[in-house]
């Protein structure tokens, strides 16, 4: 039974009324438009996830102890809903979809008061530190090393691939306390303070321009034991959590989106006078099928867990087909504006600030980030459909 | 709109799975190709009978069950999966879901309960020479003639045309396009199977001259109930063709475990696994076109018309490519006559290209929707 489970009391209110109320909220809260200016940018959402926590509506399947709703699946859905239709910005960094569960299942009492409702609430913001240049997907080769020394470790060693690590308080981190050779079995999970003295953070330049990434680096870093999660050396197992059912919940979220931005491609193509013709409708057709088996299959994963507690195999596949469109859509809209596709947002000529352009480029770290389409690929061929192992890869 | 399976539905799953795996396995299915009668008579009334296949849906007052199409999808589905040589899909997921949609009492209470018992096959012809079965391809005459009507012209790529008891055959009357039951040994009536790519349902041409027929659904115009038929079919298909491709890539998975070459199992190899995941991802995905097509016509309205339309669509490409893919991964095996993979292949093509192919469907489609 999960966390969510055991404490989740029965819903006083009925699917609409819950409804009804989120709505309102959004409306009577809603922020507004976004400003330009990157810090600028970020403040306003650290103010926006202080509002949706002061008000009770932060953290849909959390439990209510940390901060979080502790809503039913069914509710969480349709806070999820009503969250892509009410165009507000989710949370900041990438703590909440992968530390948080982390620490809501392995930390301490204490490291749960201290973390979780900081982090819900946008004022501590997490940024991940388990990539490095030589461990992507072979994250067991990782080598950044943890000594202990008495009540505290001594780290050194590089990240990378690091998002938003300029705006990070802290990093949650994946160190190797065993010997170069013990892969997985001498990892520890850590949480490292970003203001500590030996932390650099160096803004990686990625292929869209942009500084989305960092490179972090860590010198003679000095953690005390008690940021660590979990025991030494025995931290590997703690990276697969995930609050699966949130992460479910949030496919419906992503099917909206995506629904949305093809209709504005549409008004786009419509606008510049493009869909007369028939080839292009016919591409225009295929996303509308791919975007629309998305949302069913959002529909089939939440209707399994609704029905038998768990996602089915509809879930495996979700991630990959949202991938696959995305790189499509944005590709399709550079085929369709032609040269005028090619022109940065600084041009005066530019389409919408180039959003297509930028998209094309983003969607590239679509199949690479948080483990290669390829490596889906094998993890799907090996435990859904339990094909042999790959006896050139190290042992799972 | 219910999007979801209940434990009852993982019930009948697993009921008509265990009864096809007992009577359908690949050898009975040889014998029936090879006998060429298309169906075993003890299966089909055991399956009436005792399961209760034939009437999954139909209305209990005329002796079905008085599901709808979402558990004759989860049947369909099973079917497709062993390739099950009966007039199943003709007698129930075409004819008996024509007569139910079509509220003609007379008519549903003439031949339903024959349908349910098992005792009635029949199937629909729609298509002629252009084989779209679209309105405008629809040149076969309805006259009245004494308290009836008399069909003349030809139907073509008619599933299991030449046993039917019962025609479907849709008309042109002089007040529009209609719907009409011809005895299949009815006097004008000349049928004739053809030589057809799927050795598993057979395919006949209809040749009506004056043949004496009941007009379904009365005297009113049937073009409104029609298009309900159309999109019922539609969605029943493409749960046939996911149950086909799953089971190519079963067949697939299976092979790959056990066949060794370079002194492993070629299913270690990544160029192999990520044939089979990538299938696996269209499979699911058109699962859930299929599951949400059979939830969406269960209720009349223009959601179901589209959603059957993309499912019909999907379905055809993914069953096609899943029983390739399967042929390639079985290697020299696999293009042999005695391994099944050609069975599924031609199932599949002849699937995808009946009712519409994938073009067509992506075609309406996009018109339903307004793009």
């Amino acid at each position: 039974m999960t966390l969510q489970e055991r404490a989740n009391p029965a819903p006083a209110e009925t699917g609409e009324e819950f409804r009804t109320r989120l709505r309102a909220f959004f409306t009577d809260h809603h922020p507004g438009r976004a400003p330009k200016d990157p810090a600028e940018r970020f403040a306003w959402n650290r103010r926006w996830l202080a509002t949706m926590f002061d008000h009770g509506y932060a953290g849909p399947g959390w439990p209510r102890e940390f901060g979080g709703m502790e809503l039913s699946f069914a509710h969480q859905v349709i806070y999820q809903e009503e969250l892509a239709r009410a165009r507000v910005p989710g949370p900041l960094g990438t703590g909440l979809g992968i530390v948080a569960p982390t620490i809501i299942k392995y930390g301490t009492r204490e490291q749960r008061d201290r973390w979780l409702g900081p982090m819900l609430r946008g004022d501590k913001v997490w940024a991940q530190g388990y990539s490095e240049p030589g461990a992507g997907s072979d994250l067991p080769s990782l080598r950044t090393t943890a000594r202990r020394d008495g009540d505290e470790y001594v780290v050194n060693g590089q990240k990378v691939w690091t998002t938003h690590a300029g705006d990070a308080d802290l990093f949650f981190t994946l160190v190797r306390t065993g010997t170069p050779q013990s892969r997985q079995k001498g990892i520890t999970y850590l949480v490292v303070d970003a203001r500590a003295r030996g932390v650099q953070v160096r803004p990686l330049r990625d292929l869209t321009g942009g500084h989305a990434f960092a490179e972090v680096y860590f010198d003679d870093v000095r953690v005390p034991v008690a940021d660590r999660i979990g025991e030494e050396n025995e931290g590997w197992p703690l990276v697969r959590t995930s609050l699966g059912h949130e992460r479910a919940a949030g496919a419906m979220n992503q099917a909206a989106l995506y629904r949305r931005v093809l209709t504005e491609l549409e008004d786009l193509a419509r606008e510049r006078g493009l869909l007369a013709d028939p080839l292009v409708r016919a591409r225009f057709t295929d996303l509308e099928i791919q975007v629309r088996i998305i949302r069913y299959n959002a529909q089939r994963i939440i209707s399994d867990i609704l029905a038998k507690g768990e996602p089915g195999a509809a879930s495996s596949v979700s991630r990959l087909l949202i991938s696959a469109f995305e790189q499509e859509i944005h590709e399709f809209a550079l085929d369709l504006l032609g040269p005028a596709a090619l022109l940065g947002k600084s041009a005066a000529q530019s389409v919408q600030r180039s959003r297509w352009l930028h998209g094309f480029l983003r969607t590239r770290a679509s199949t690479i980030g948080a483990g290669t389409r390829e490596i889906q690929l094998n993890t799907i061929a090996e435990q859904v459909l339990g094909l042999p192992h790959d006896p050139a890869m190290p042992p799972r | 709109m219910s999007i979801g399976f209940t434990e009852d539905h993982e019930h009948l799953r697993e009921l008509v799975r265990r009864f096809l795996q007992a009577r359908s396995p690949s050898h009975e299915v040889r014998r029936l190709i090879r006998d060429g009668l298309g169906r075993d008579d003890e299966v089909w009334f055991q399956m009436a009978g005792q399961l209760g296949l034939q009437g999954i849906a139909i209305p209990e007052e005329y002796g079905g069950s008085g599901f709808g199409p979402t558990e004759l999808g989860i049947v369909l589905e099973e079917m497709g999966r062993v390739l099950l040589v009966a007039p199943y899909f003709s007698t129930v997921a075409l004819a008996g879901q024509t007569l139910t949609a079509s509220d003609d009492e007379e008519a549903r209470r003439r031949w339903l309960p024959g349908i349910a018992d098992g005792s009635l096959t029949a199937t629909l012809a729609v298509a002629e020479h252009g084989g779209t079965g679209a309105r405008t391809e629809i040149a076969t005459i309805a006259e009245p003639a004494g308290d009836g009507w008399a069909l003349t012209g030809t139907k073509l790529f008619v599933l299991d045309g030449h046993t039917a008891d019962l025609l479907l055959v849709v008309a042109r009357a002089e007040d529009g396009i209609g719907l009409f039951g011809v005895e299949g040994d009815a006097a004008g009536v000349v049928r004739t199977e053809l030589e057809s790519l799927d050795l598993t349902r057979g395919m006949a041409e209809v040749v009506l001259d004056a043949a004496p027929a009941i007009r379904v659904g009365g005297d009113r115009p049937s073009g409104g109930w029609l298009p309900r038929v159309r999109d019922l079919v539609l969605a029943s298909l493409a749960a046939e063709q996911i149950g086909g491709a799953a089971r190519c890539l079963e067949l697939a998975v299976e092979y790959a475990k056990v066949r060794e070459q370079f002194g492993r199992p070629i299913g270690s190899f990544q160029a192999v696994k990520h044939k089979c995941a990538g299938l696996l991802i269209e499979i699911e995905a058109g699962r859930s076109a299929a599951y949400h097509a059979g939830f969406a016509v269960a209720e009349p309205g223009a959601e179901g018309a589209a959603a059957a339309a993309l499912a019909k669509a999907y379905c055809s490409e993914v069953f096609t490519h899943a029983a390739k893919e399967c042929i390639q991964i079985h290697g020299g095996i696999g293009y042999t006559w005695e391994h099944d993979a050609h069975l599924f292949l031609r199932r599949a093509k002849s699937s995808e290209l009946l009712f519409g192919t994938p073009a067509r469907q992506r075609a309406r489609f996009a018109d339903l929707v307004e793009i």
